[in-house]
């Protein structure tokens, strides 16, 4: 079974994100980049199953601009047999919507055949958490996501949710889609000799204009602003005067 | 910006991996004075013992400048990790350069951890002066009958072997020693007790004795009467290590020391909002950062091939230096709470002293600079 997880770079989860001046967006030059956080676990996830001999191969694809090869490389010390690159433009600040990374990765999965699509739920930029479902839709495939555990299981995947009120398990037929939780897995520490195997590795790289897909952006970005600071807070004196703040100020009682 | 992909991979790679593993276990290991075995299993897996082993041997097979990376990041988490790290390195270097087939069947084990390896020079007599060793080795058939101590010797409580230098040549100075490779399990070894130390005290460190130890036809490394000479070989290396090792205790100071000026309050105000304190961290920050330069300038050095004496010294002694003035600094921010155990900066602080001291102290490092300045001329 062929598995095929799409990967994304974003700005790495320590870097302190910040409003770039016009407003058109976040400072991403000479910027810490690094693979999605969920994009590792879904990685992580089909290098396991391919460890337990469930999996033959484990493909990864990115789309976006050249130094995306780096978090390519990544992949391919992590454990992935082969990467691929859609080079989507040169441009960082160029993001690419869920629906045209969708149908980007629909493409690539008719080049490809897999059986199963592991891909993060979400992308820790913009969280639109979407190109999951929209890539199931656009296979018609069937999908499961916010996985906590994931079993093959004779032409099936068995995809438990973490779903309000419990643990929901889904039994999906092969092909289908699956989407990672931050409690799958923890991803592996990437060993030494595995960077330096990787770097010997070749990169596939496709250009999308040779994919034939429409990625004109659909939406537009009005404006870009930092999280409102924090107010200081207000000390009272008794417990009378608490109780009229919180009902005639704060309007919770 | 000096650091290629693939370094700064290892780099991200070896952060998290101590960020997660090394740094929230250091206070109870210096504590405790525990050896961190379950640690260094990991680390053996994720490849970063023997780091510079060539990939046929089984090694990652990378140069120097990344071997200083790994040991800046390593020592960020805790000193003591780095320092077994060098260790390892030494030794596998050793190995590699000088082993018998045969006898670099070991490096696997070496590399895991599952053989816990010592490095032993020092002795009662001879510290910085080397050619003071006392311990002997005799021609006994087609082996050879070890005799002696070492002090101060790093993992002897725990080692299950030593690569020893002695004396086997009587007359011969420095052109009359060899490294010997010694089960330290083996009849006539004896360990002393642990030493109990200011800084860096998960290291184990102790004296050994050997008496009457017979050591086989293979148990000599490299060539006979050259074990100064090979020593001397790795010695650069060993420099640059610590000096990368300083470095990352000094970077583990100025982090703790900026968080915590950003949220301590005095007088109504963050005590970062007070120049007194902001020139204190300006000048860690400064002179960590010259230090890892000399680091990365040595390594960059040796990587090609070029004389790297003086640039190592400068790079141990310097980084060594400013470790110790540094983490003084970081304590001072931290204020009366930085002169308590528990607080990461106290370690630090005490950690930092042995840098200016092991692997040559820094009187020698600038007794060396001064010799190479005098000796090639005053030109970088």
């Amino acid at each position: 079974m062929k598995i095929l997880v799409p990967v994304k770079r974003v700005v790495d989860y320590n870097v302190r994100v910040r409003v770039r001046p016009d407003g058109s967006g976040v400072e991403l030059s000479n910027v810490k980049m690094s693979m999605n956080p969920f994009d590792e676990i879904a990685l992580e996830e089909a290098v396991r199953l391919k460890e337990k001999g469930v999996a033959t191969e484990v493909v990864v694809v990115s789309i976006g601009v050249p130094q995306v090869k780096d978090t390519l490389r990544t992949a391919l010390a992590m454990g992935a047999d082969r990467t691929i690159l859609v080079h989507a433009t040169d441009d960082v600040n160029q993001d690419i919507e869920p629906l045209a990374i969708a149908k980007i990765l629909a493409k690539i999965v008719d080049a490809e055949k897999p059986q199963l699509v592991i891909a993060g739920k979400q992308a820790i930029d913009n969280d639109m958490n979407a190109t999951g479902q929209m890539l199931a839709a656009a296979l018609g495939w069937g999908q499961g996501t916010y996985a906590s555990a994931v079993e093959i299981d004779e032409g099936a995947v068995l995809v438990t949710r973490e779903v309000d009120g419990g643990l929901q398990t889904l039994r999906l037929k092969l092909p289908a889609v699956v989407t990672t939780d931050l409690r799958l897995n923890q991803p592996r520490y990437v060993a030494l000799p595995a960077i330096m195997k990787a770097r010997k590795k070749t990169i596939e790289e496709i250009d999308l204009a040779a994919l034939g897909v429409d990625s004109a952006p659909r939406l537009t970005v009005l404006s870009t602003v930092e999280p409102a600071k924090r107010q200081a807070g207000v000390k009272v004196h008794s417990v009378d005067e608490l109780i009229s703040k919180l009902k005639n100020e704060a309007g919770v009682l | 910006m000096f650091l290629n992909e693939t370094q700064e991979e290892v780099r991200s790679t070896t952060r998290s991996f101590v960020n997660d593993v090394v740094r929230p276990a250091a206070e109870a290991l210096d504590r405790e004075e525990r050896f961190p075995a379950e640690i260094y299993d990991e680390m053996g897996k994720l490849g970063l013992f023997g780091i510079a082993v060539p990939e046929e041997l089984g090694g990652p097979g990378f140069d120097t400048l990344t071997y200083a990376v790994v040991m800046e990041e390593l020592s960020r988490g805790y000193a003591c990790v780095a320092d077994q790290c060098g260790l390892v390195e030494l030794i596998s270097t050793l190995l590699v350069r000088h082993g018998t087939p045969e006898q670099r069947k070991m490096l696997p084990d070496v590399m895991a951890m599952k053989r816990k390896v010592a490095y032993c020079i020092t002795e009662p007599e001879a510290g910085t002066d080397v050619s003071g060793i006392r311990t002997t080795a005799v021609r006994d058939g087609d082996g050879w009958v070890l005799n002696g101590g070492k002090i101060w010797i790093h993992n002897a409580p725990v080692a299950d072997t030593g690569f020893v230098l002695a004396r086997t040549d009587k007359e011969a100075g420095n052109r009359g020693m060899s490294i010997f490779i010694v089960d330290l399990h083996a009849k006539g070894v004896e360990r002393g007790p642990k030493e109990h130390k200011m800084g860096q005290r998960a290291s184990q460190v102790g004296a050994l004795d050997f008496q009457d130890v017979r050591l086989g036809p293979d148990a000599l490394l490299g060539e006979m009467n050259r074990g100064f000479h090979m020593m001397l070989s790795v010695l650069d290396k060993g420099r640059v290590g610590i000096a990368a090792l300083a470095v990352g205790i000094a970077q583990a100071g100025l982090e703790a020391a900026v968080d915590y000026a950003g949220t301590r309050k005095q007088f109504c105000k963050h005590i970062s909002e007070f120049q007194g304190v902001q020139w204190l961290l300006a000048d860690m920050a400064k002179d960590i950062e010259a230090a890892r330069l000399l680091v990365y300038s040595a390594a960059m050095k040796i990587d090609r091939g070029l004389d790297a004496t003086r640039a190592c010294s400068m790079a141990k002694c310097f980084a060594g230096d400013i470790a110790v003035a540094r983490t003084a600094d970081a304590v001072q921010v931290f204020g009366g709470s930085g002169y308590i155990r528990g607080f990461e900066v106290e370690r630090l602080y005490r950690d930092a002293k042995i840098t200016q001291i092991y692997e040559g102290t820094n009187q020698i490092q600038r007794m060396i600079i001064a010799r190479e300045l005098l000796r090639k001329g005053a030109s970088a």
